[in-house]
C-alpha cells in the first residue's frame, strides 16, 4: 500500500485514508496479501490514487477511438448484440445438418462447425478406429459431406465459423460446394477458427498436422488466397484460448496471443503484404475463466495494446487494423464434474467477464461439458444463460459499464505491464515463432500450470465442490450420452466409399500431383493447389497426406 | 542385498486415440514424478500396439492413460492387446473426463481405477503406488 | 502359465538363456534386474558374459534443445535401412530430492517403437557418483548380449554425465546447435576432449555456419589436435546429414582395430572402476562412525594434516572400519 501522501485534489483524502487504514488493520491484522491469477497483488480497495480522470483521454477516450480500451466499435453491444456462437458438430453430416436448422429457425445467423477429431488430426474415416468416429464432432471428409452439412441452407446467408486447422481443407470444402451450388466466393463470410498453428504447437493440442516451418508457408498462403479471393472470409483468428485452457495466466496467454499476432503480422509483411489490407481481417480467440475482475481487465488491455502494435509497429493507418476482434469461450477448465449444476453458475459469472470486456461474439459452455460431449438440453442452457444476460439483466445497454472504476482501471493498467514485460520476452526470444520452437513459451505456460494445481492442491484456490464444500453424496443427475451407432458410421464409410469410386481418379491423381509438386516449389501458393485438388474431388485426409509427406509430420515440440 | 523393494516404481504416462491435448498428462507426470516414480512419457496419439510394445521393453509397473475426449472408447482394445502379449497383470489406469455410462464399461474391461476431475495429488498418487506394488509383487511371485 | 519372467525366483541362467535368444520381454526383466544391482544382477551379468563384446556401443551427449534425441531417431532409422538391429539406452536425470524422473526422449523416436528391430529403453540416472555410469554400462552388456549390433547410449550433457558417457560407449559423438554460445563455451572444459565426432544439428539454421566455424577452431587448439575428429552437419528432423553421420560412425569403430578395442575396454573398465570405487567410498565414509575416522578428521579440522594427506592416510588404512 502506497504511504506517501496522494497529492490529490480532494481536501481531507490523506486523512481520511489515514483513518481508513488504522482501522482495516484492525480489523485485519494479520491479512495475508491476495494474488490473482496472474500474479498481481490486489488491494482491498481503490481510490482516486489510483486512477484519476486526468488521464482519461490518453487511458481510455471513446469506444471505436483512440486507445480503443472501452470497445472497438462507436455503438458496441447497443449497436450490434455480440454474436452467440454454440459450437456444433456431432456425428455424420446429416446430424450436423439436423442442429444446424434448429439453431438458424430460431434465429441464429452465425453458426459454427466442429469436425470429428478424426478430421482434426487430418485423417479420413477409414483411417481411424471406428468406435471414434462422430463423437466429438461432425465427419466430414469430401465435397458431398459438406453439402450434405449444409443441405438446405444457403451458406452465402451465414457467416460460418470453421474450426478449420491448417491446410484449411474445410474451407476449401465449403468453396467446392459454393462452385457445385454457383455462389461466387466473394459473397461467403466466416472466419477459419482454428488457423494459428503456433498456439496449437504450444498447446500441444490435436490440431497441428504439418511441421512448423511449413505450418507457417501454408497460413500465410491462406491469408493471400483468402485476402484475393474469398475477401468476406477472416482466415486468422488468433487464439489465447488453447494456451489459458493449457495453463498459462490470463495475462500470459494475451501476451502470447498478441506476440503470435505480431508473427503472423510481421511474416505477412516480409510476403510483401499491406498491413492495412490484411489487419482488418485478423480475429482473436480467447477463454474466459472465472477471475471475474482479471479476465475484464485482460481484454481491455489486451485491446489497448493492440491498438498501439497496430499503429506503432506496423504503421497501420486504416482506422479497422486497429480493432482488436475477439471471440470468446467460457472456460471449461473452471467447471466440475462435482455438483455439475454449479458450473451454470459458473459460466454465468464466465460469460459477465466477457460481455463487460468488450467481446464480439460469445460461445457459452454447457455445464455438463465436463462429464461428456454436451447434450442438447445442456446446450440449451447455455444458450439462454447469454439470453437473460443480455435481455433479462441487460448488461449490454451500457458500453464499458466498469469502466473509470478504480480498481478496474487501476488493474487494466498493471495487467497491461505485465503483458507488456511478457511481449518483451518474446522478442528478447527472437519472436513467437522462435520462442516456441525453442520450448520456451511452453516452459512458461507449464510452470503457470503446475503453480496453479499446487494452489488447488493446497486450498489456497478454492474449487466448490472439489477441495471445499463437498458432498458426501454428490449425486447430481449426470449427462446421458448420444453416440453415433455403428450402423450410422457404416453407412458414413460406405459413402466414403461410393464418393472415391464414383469420382473422376485420374483428376484427383493430377491435382494431388499438383499440389505436391507446388509443396516442393519455393514460392507458389500451396493453399491455392490444395483448394483446385479439393475441387478435384481430393478428400481431406488426401490432401493432408500429400502436405504431411511434403512438408514434415507435426510433432509435439516439447515434454515436460 | 535386496534392491528390488527399494527400486522406483515405473510407470508409462500416455494418450491414445485422436486428443492431443496433455495438461492433464504432464500435472500427473510431474506428480509421481515428484513422488519417487520414473515416468516414461511419450507423445499424444499412440496406438494401441505401440503402447503393448512401450509398457515391455520398459518394464513398466503401471500404465496411465489420459483421455479428455473420447479416445477412453479405445481402452478395451489395450487391455485385450495387453493380456494378448502376457502382461494382463499390468494395471492400467486412466485420467480425464470419463462420462459414467463408460466408466461402468471400463472398469468391467478390466481398467483398475478411472480419474476424473478434481482427482487430488494424494489420491492420484496413492492409487498408482499400490497398484504398482501389488503388480511387483505378483509379478515376483509369479510361478512358471 | 506366464512367459513373463519373474527374474527373483528364476536361475539367472535360464534369464540368462532366454535374453540371449533375444525374447524381448526378458531383456526388459534383465535390464532391471541389472540396473538395480546386488547379487542378482551380478550372477545375471556373469551369466550373459561370453555373449558380449559383439555390440558397437555409440555414446551421443549434448546440452538440452540440441536435438540429440530427434538425432537418434533419425540415426535409428539410418541404421535399419541397413538392416541393422539397434538398441537405444535414453538416459534422463533423476531428481536429487525425491528420486523420481520424467523419461521423455522416446517422444522423439515414436516411428520405430513396433519395429522387432529396435530396443528402447529410458534409463534415469537415479543418483550420481558413477552410478550412472555403471547402470548404463550393465544395461548395454544386457543388450549386448540379447544381439542387438548397435547400442547408442543418450545421455544429457549438462554437467558431469557427459563425461560419464565415454565411460561406456565406443564411440562418443558430441552434439551441439547453433546459436547456444554458453554451450560452446562449457565444451572447452571437456567435452570436445572427448568427442570421436562433432555434430553441429539443426544446420538449416543459419547460425549454422559461424557454430562450425567456432568448433573448428576450438579443435584445433585442443592439446591433442592430431587426433582427427570429423565435423558434421545435420537437421535431423529433414534426415539431412544422416548417413554421413553413420559412415563417420562406421569409420571411427572401424579404426578402432581389435587391439584398440581391447585397449578401449581396458581404459573404460579402468575408468568405471575410478568412479564406483570413489562412489564406495563416498557412501562408506558418510556411514561411518567411528574413533579412527574422528581422529583423521579432528586432525584435519586442526590444520595438522592436509586433505591430500588424509585421503592417502584413508584408501591406506581401515579408518572406516566400525568400531
Amino acid at each position: 500500500m502506497r504511504r506517501q501522501p496522494s497529492q490529490l485534489p480532494l481536501p481531507g483524502f490523506d486523512q481520511a485514508r489515514a483513518e481508513w487504514r488504522r482501522a482495516y488493520g484492525e480489523q485485519l491484522p494479520e491479512e495475508r496479501p491476495i494474488f490473482n491469477r496472474s500474479g498481481i497483488e490486489i488491494a482491498p480497495l481503490y481510490t482516486p490514487e489510483h486512477f484519476s480522470d486526468e488521464r482519461y483521454m490518453d487511458a481510455l477516450g471513446f469506444p471505436g477511438h483512440g486507445p480503443m480500451t472501452r470497445g472497438i466499435y462507436p455503438s458496441m453491444h447497443r449497436g450490434r448484440a455480440w454474436s452467440q456462437r454454440q459450437l456444433i458438430g456431432l456425428g455424420v453430416p446429416e446430424d450436423y445438418n439436423r442442429r444446424l436448422k434448429r439453431i438458424l429457425a430460431s434465429g441464429g445467423t452465425a453458426v459454427s462447425l466442429i469436425p470429428c477429431n478424426s478430421v482434426y488430426r487430418g485423417l479420413d474415416a477409414d483411417q481411424v478406429d471406428p468406435l471414434l468416429l462422430g463423437t466429438c464432432g461432425a465427419v466430414v471428409n469430401t465435397v458431398d459431406d459438406m453439402d450434405a452439412c449444409f443441405a438446405d441452407v444457403a451458406v452465402d446467408e451465414l457467416s460460418t465459423a470453421m474450426n478449420d486447422p491448417l491446410p484449411f481443407t474445410l474451407l476449401a470444402l465449403l468453396l467446392a460446394v459454393s462452385d457445385r451450388r454457383g455462389i461466387p466466393w466473394t459473397k461467403l463470410t466466416g472466419t477459419s477458427n482454428q488457423s494459428d498453428y503456433i498456439s496449437h504447437f504450444v498447446a500441444n493440442h490435436m490440431f497441428f498436422r504439418i511441421a512448423l516451418p511449413g505450418s507457417r508457408r501454408i497460413l500465410i498462403d491462406h491469408i493471400e488466397f483468402t485476402n484475393r479471393h474469398v475477401p468476406g472470409w477472416n482466415p486468422v483468428s488468433v487464439v489465447g484460448q488453447h494456451m489459458q485452457q493449457a495453463g498459462a495466466t490470463p495475462a500470459e496467454a494475451m501476451a502470447f496471443t498478441l506476440c503470435t499476432a505480431v508473427q503472423y503480422a510481421e511474416d505477412c509483411i516480409a510476403r510483401g503484404m499491406d498491413p492495412d489490407t490484411f489487419l482488418p481481417r485478423f480475429t482473436f480467440f480467447f477463454d474466459i475463466s472465472i477471475s471475474f475482475f482479471e479476465e475484464i481487465a485482460k481484454f481491455r488491455a489486451g485491446r489497448r495494446i493492440w491498438a498501439r502494435i497496430v499503429r506503432q509497429r506496423f504503421g497501420a493507418r486504416n482506422p479497422r487494423a486497429a480493432r482488436f476482434k475477439f471471440h470468446a469461450q467460457t472456460s471449461g477448465v473452471d467447471l466440475t464434474r462435482q455438483q455439475p449444476y454449479n458450473n451454470i453458475a459458473r459460466v454465468t459469472a464466465q460469460a459477465m467477464a466477457g460481455i463487460f470486456g468488450g467481446l464480439q461474439s460469445l460461445h457459452t459452455d454447457a455445464y455438463d461439458e465436463v462429464l461428456s460431449v454436451p447434450t442438447e438440453h445442456a446446450a440449451r442452457i447455455a444458450v439462454c444463460t447469454q439470453n437473460i444476460l443480455r435481455e433479462e439483466a441487460q448488461l449490454g445497454d451500457v458500453i464499458d459499464p466498469l469502466g473509470g472504476s478504480y480498481y478496474l482501471e487501476h488493474l487494466t493498467n498493471e495487467t497491461e505491464a505485465l503483458i507488456e514485460s511478457l511481449i518483451a520476452k518474446v522478442d528478447d526470444a527472437g519472436g513467437m515463432y522462435r520462442a516456441v520452437e525453442t520450448g520456451l513459451v511452453q516452459t512458461m505456460i507449464g510452470e503457470s500450470a503446475m503453480r496453479f494445481q499446487a494452489r488447488v492442491d493446497n486450498g489456497e484456490q478454492t474449487v466448490v465442490g472439489v477441495n471445499k464444500y463437498r458432498l458426501e453424496e454428490d449425486s447430481d443427475a449426470r449427462a446421458s450420452l448420444k453416440r453415433p451407432s455403428p450402423e450410422k458410421i457404416e453407412a458414413q464409410l460406405e459413402s466414403l466409399r461410393q464418393y472415391k469410386k464414383g469420382r473422376d481418379s485420374a483428376a484427383v491423381q493430377r491435382a494431388l500431383e499438383t499440389l505436391t509438386r507446388v509443396a516442393d516449389s519455393e514460392n507458389e501458393n500451396v493453399y491455392a493447389a490444395l483448394v483446385e485438388a479439393t475441387i478435384a474431388g481430393a478428400t481431406h485426409g488426401e490432401v493432408v497426406a500429400v502436405l504431411r509427406r511434403e512438408m514434415g509430420d507435426g510433432e509435439p515440440l516439447i515434454v515436460p | 542385498m535386496s534392491t528390488s523393494a527399494q527400486r522406483p516404481y515405473r510407470v508409462l504416462v500416455s494418450k491414445i486415440g485422436l486428443d492431443g491435448h496433455d495438461r492433464g498428462s504432464r500435472i500427473v507426470a510431474a506428480y509421481l514424478r515428484d513422488a519417487g516414480m520414473e515416468v516414461i512419457y511419450t507423445a499424444p496419439w499412440q496406438e494401441v500396439q505401440a503402447l503393448v510394445r512401450m509398457a515391455s521393453d520398459e518394464d513398466v509397473d503401471l500404465i496411465g492413460i489420459s483421455s479428455l475426449a473420447t479416445d477412453h472408447l479405445l481402452l478395451p482394445k489395450l487391455l485385450e492387446a495387453l493380456r494378448a502379449a502376457d502382461l494382463g497383470d499390468l494395471p492400467v489406469v486412466v485420467g480425464g473426463i470419463v462420462p459414467d455410462e463408460d466408466e461402468q464399461a471400463l472398469i468391467e474391461a478390466g481398467v483398475r481405477r478411472v480419474f476424473h476431475p478434481g482427482s487430488s495429488r494424494d489420491e492420484i498418487v496413492s492409487t498408482v503406488a499400490a497398484l504398482a506394488a501389488e503388480a511387483r509383487i505378483q509379478r515376483k511371485t509369479e510361478s512358471f | 502359465m506366464s512367459v513373463r519372467p519373474a527374474v527373483e525366483s528364476w536361475g539367472a541362467s535360464d534369464l540368462a538363456a532366454r535374453v540371449r535368444a533375444g525374447n524381448r520381454a526378458s531383456i526388459a526383466r534383465a535390464i532391471s534386474t541389472v540396473e538395480a544391482g546386488g547379487k542378482a544382477s551380478a550372477e545375471l551379468l556373469k551369466a550373459l558374459h561370453e555373449a558380449t563384446g559383439r555390440a558397437r556401443l555409440f555414446g551421443i551427449t549434448g546440452a538440452p534443445g540440441v536435438g540429440k534425441s530427434t538425432l537418434v531417431g533419425a540415426l535409428i532409422a539410418e541404421l535399419r535401412n541397413g538392416y541393422q538391429s539397434v538398441a537405444v539406452i535414453a538416459v534422463d536425470p533423476s531428481s536429487p530430492v525425491t528420486g523420481g524422473a520424467i523419461l521423455g526422449d522416446r517422444v522423439r523416436m515414436t516411428q520405430h517403437v513396433e519395429d522387432d528391430g529396435v530396443f528402447i529403453r529410458s534409463l534415469a540416472s537415479r543418483g550420481s557418483g558413477g552410478g550412472l555410469s555403471l547402470a548404463t554400462s550393465r544395461v548395454a552388456e544386457v543388450l549386448d548380449a540379447a544381439g542387438l549390433e548397435n547400442v547408442i547410449i543418450e545421455t544429457v550433457g549438462a554437467g558431469q554425465s557427459e563425461i560419464d558417457v565415454i565411460d561406456v560407449a565406443d564411440i562418443t559423438t558430441v552434439v551441439c546447435a547453433p546459436g547456444l554460445g554458453d554451450d560452446i563455451q562449457a565444451m572447452k572444459a571437456g567435452l570436445l576432449e572427448v568427442a570421436d565426432v562433432l555434430v553441429v544439428n539443426k544446420a538449416d539454421d543459419p547460425m549454422a555456419t559461424l557454430t562450425v566455424n567456432q568448433l573448428e577452431s576450438m579443435l584445433a587448439l585442443r592439446s591433442d589436435a592430431g587426433r582427427k575428429v570429423p565435423l558434421l552437419k545435420t537437421a535431423a528432423r529433414d534426415a539431412v546429414g544422416i548417413p554421413e553421420l553413420a559412415d563417420a560412425l562406421n569409420q571411427a569403430f572401424e579404426k578402432l582395430d581389435q587391439q584398440g578395442r581391447a585397449e578401449r575396454r581396458l581404459q573404460r573398465m579402468q575408468r568405471l572402476l575410478a568412479t564406483v570405487a570413489g562412489g564406495i567410498v563416498a557412501r562408506r565414509l558418510k556411514a561411518t562412525r567411528g574413533r579412527r575416522l574422528d581422529q583423521l578428521l579432528t586432525r584435519m579440522a586442526a590444520g595438522e594434516l592436509d586433505v591430500e594427506t588424509a585421503a592417502v592416510a584413508l584408501l591406506k588404512s581401515d579408518v572406516w572400519r566400525q568400531d
